[in-house]
């Protein structure tokens, strides 16, 4: 696996000659966007203006179409971006991964993933797929959400999850299911009451208390059967695990079912989108997207993935 | 009157929760040790194979092999209790791993293909091994704190529940690989 500091060097060295001729796109769509932006404020204050009413149908349209147009000055932009850096970066890991701009991880796995439920839409985007060492590995940006309605009878839409979904082959064999989640009850009632409501979780499967302290209060785990989840959080397993977790600085949420290892790592915002308003070769905004694909591309080696044990043929 | 009857019916009911809390808790305890029998069973059954495809070799250790093979004997006897099984299981997991040791110095014996699949496979059941004590230690972790622990600590008296032990887990099991001791 490639280092975070050669994928930076990378980025700076290979990428230069394309990250500047982006940059000067960047820079005048910068310009026209701000441009419009200014016109078309201006068309709807005007609108607004002369109506003198429905302010409330006014804003919505200025939002709405607002957005579309924004995504439509972005596109062409957004596309040449992820073909000429994101493609190259991630081929700079390993050259055999299969990258998509426009696909995300299917609906299917994601629910299979029993880590959220209640799923109503999914979108996503920037796919990798390929093998790592011998392991299958597939991840993508997800943005999961559901449908609610309100007091008024309307419908509202809730974000269930955002950021990264990441499916790897699991190196022991297992028969149950095992979810691991942020353990968000104990660290905000306390110990006790915490543990109580994460007992009594009548949508989840039994709890289980595991015997590393320091895992334990950072995570929650239920299973369907007792002996096997201890089995695949082996005190190692469950070290590794708290790392990739101070790592990635995010939530993480995990689960083993099937013949899988299911890795959802919450981010606020799409990823590998590119900057529109601060330079691409700023370095903060350069380690963003290196620092990420490494850490999705990196899951294999961080867990030890590709030690398979001998009941795994 | 009619306050009497619900406080009655109140205290009847903790006392039925308390009551049926412990009995899960002693039942969890009984269910995950049949688990832990099974797979210390699998592990009964590598021994022979072991013993007989090192013997041939390993001229200085029969007296580790011989106890090895009385170990396994005295824990597949039918009838013995489980705080016995516990120490069995102790006793035995320190010979293997001497034994294990030990197969380092043979060299024909480290690329015995037979003897490389023994130990690949022990090391799998020892896994298994491992994480069906840790659920058995906590399962008796929760039900020693429900039995000394109030409220139910009375009712646990009256039900002459006793406290039950765990497994010592060895210390090498505990700590991480050191790299720089492989090398050394």
């Amino acid at each position: 696996m490639k280092s975070v500091s050669f994928l930076t060097d990378f980025y700076y060295k290979n990428l230069f000659p394309t990250l500047e001729k982006l940059e000067s796109d960047r820079k005048s769509l910068r310009h026209k966007i701000i441009f419009i932006a200014i016109t078309y404020t201006a068309i709807f204050a005007v609108i607004a203006y002369t109506l003198g009413n429905f302010y409330e149908f006014i804003i919505l349209a200025y939002i709405a179409l607002g957005a579309i147009i924004y995504r439509f000055l972005v596109h062409d932009y957004t596309h040449e971006f992820k073909m000429s850096v994101i493609k190259p970066l991630i081929h700079a890991i390993d050259s055999s991964l299969l990258y998509s701009s426009a696909t995300h991880i299917s609906e299917y796995l994601f629910e299979h993933s029993k880590l959220f439920s209640d799923l109503d839409k999914m979108s996503g985007n920037d796919y990798v797929k390929g093998q790592i060492d011998g392991i299958n590995i597939q991840f993508s940006d997800i943005h999961a959400q559901k449908k609610n309605q309100n007091s008024k009878g309307k419908d509202t839409w809730s974000t269930i999850f955002q950021g990264l979904f990441i499916v790897a082959d699991f190196n022991k064999h297992f028969n149950g299911e095992t979810v691991v989640l942020p353990d968000t009850a104990q660290s905000t009632f306390g110990d006790v009451i915490g543990h109580w409501l994460q007992a009594n979780n009548a949508s989840r499967d039994e709890l289980v208390k595991m015997d590393d302290p320091e895992f334990e209060k950072e995570f929650v785990v239920y299973s369907t059967d007792q002996i096997e989840a201890r089995y695949i959080l082996s005190h190692s397993l469950m070290k590794k695990l708290l790392d990739f977790k101070h790592k990635s600085k995010q939530s993480v949420y995990i689960s083993f079912i099937g013949t899988h290892i299911y890795m959802a790592i919450s981010y606020d915002k799409d990823l590998f989108e590119p900057s529109i308003f601060h330079s691409l070769l700023d370095y903060k905004v350069a380690m963003e997207y290196v620092k990420t694909l490494h850490l999705a591309i990196g899951v294999v080696e961080e867990l030890k993935l590709n030690q398979k044990l001998w009941s795994k043929v | 009157m009619s306050v009497t009857i619900i406080v009655l019916i109140a205290i009847t009911l903790i006392l039925v929760l308390m009551y049926n809390s412990l009995v899960a808790k002693k039942n969890q305890v009984e269910n995950i040790f049949a688990s832990v029998d099974t797979v210390l069973k699998k592990r009964y059954d590598l021994i022979p194979n072991l013993v007989a495809s090192v013997s041939k070799y390993m001229e200085h250790e029969k007296s580790l092999l011989e106890e090895v093979t009385k170990l396994r004997a005295e824990a597949t006897k039918p009838d013995i209790s489980d705080a016995h099984k516990i120490a069995l299981d102790a006793k035995i997991s320190s010979a293997l791993g001497s034994i294990m040791v030990a197969v380092e110095n043979y060299p024909e014996l480290k690329a015995n293909e037979n003897v490389m699949h023994l130990q690949h496979t022990l090391h799998e059941v020892e896994e298994q091994i491992s994480a069906a004590r840790r659920a058995y230690n906590q399962s008796v972790t929760d039900y020693n704190n429900a039995i000394e622990m109030l409220p139910t600590s009375f009712m646990a008296s009256l039900m002459n529940y006793r406290r039950k032990q765990v497994f010592e887990i060895a210390l090498s099991e505990r700590k991480n690989i050191d790299v720089k001791e492989l090398f050394n």
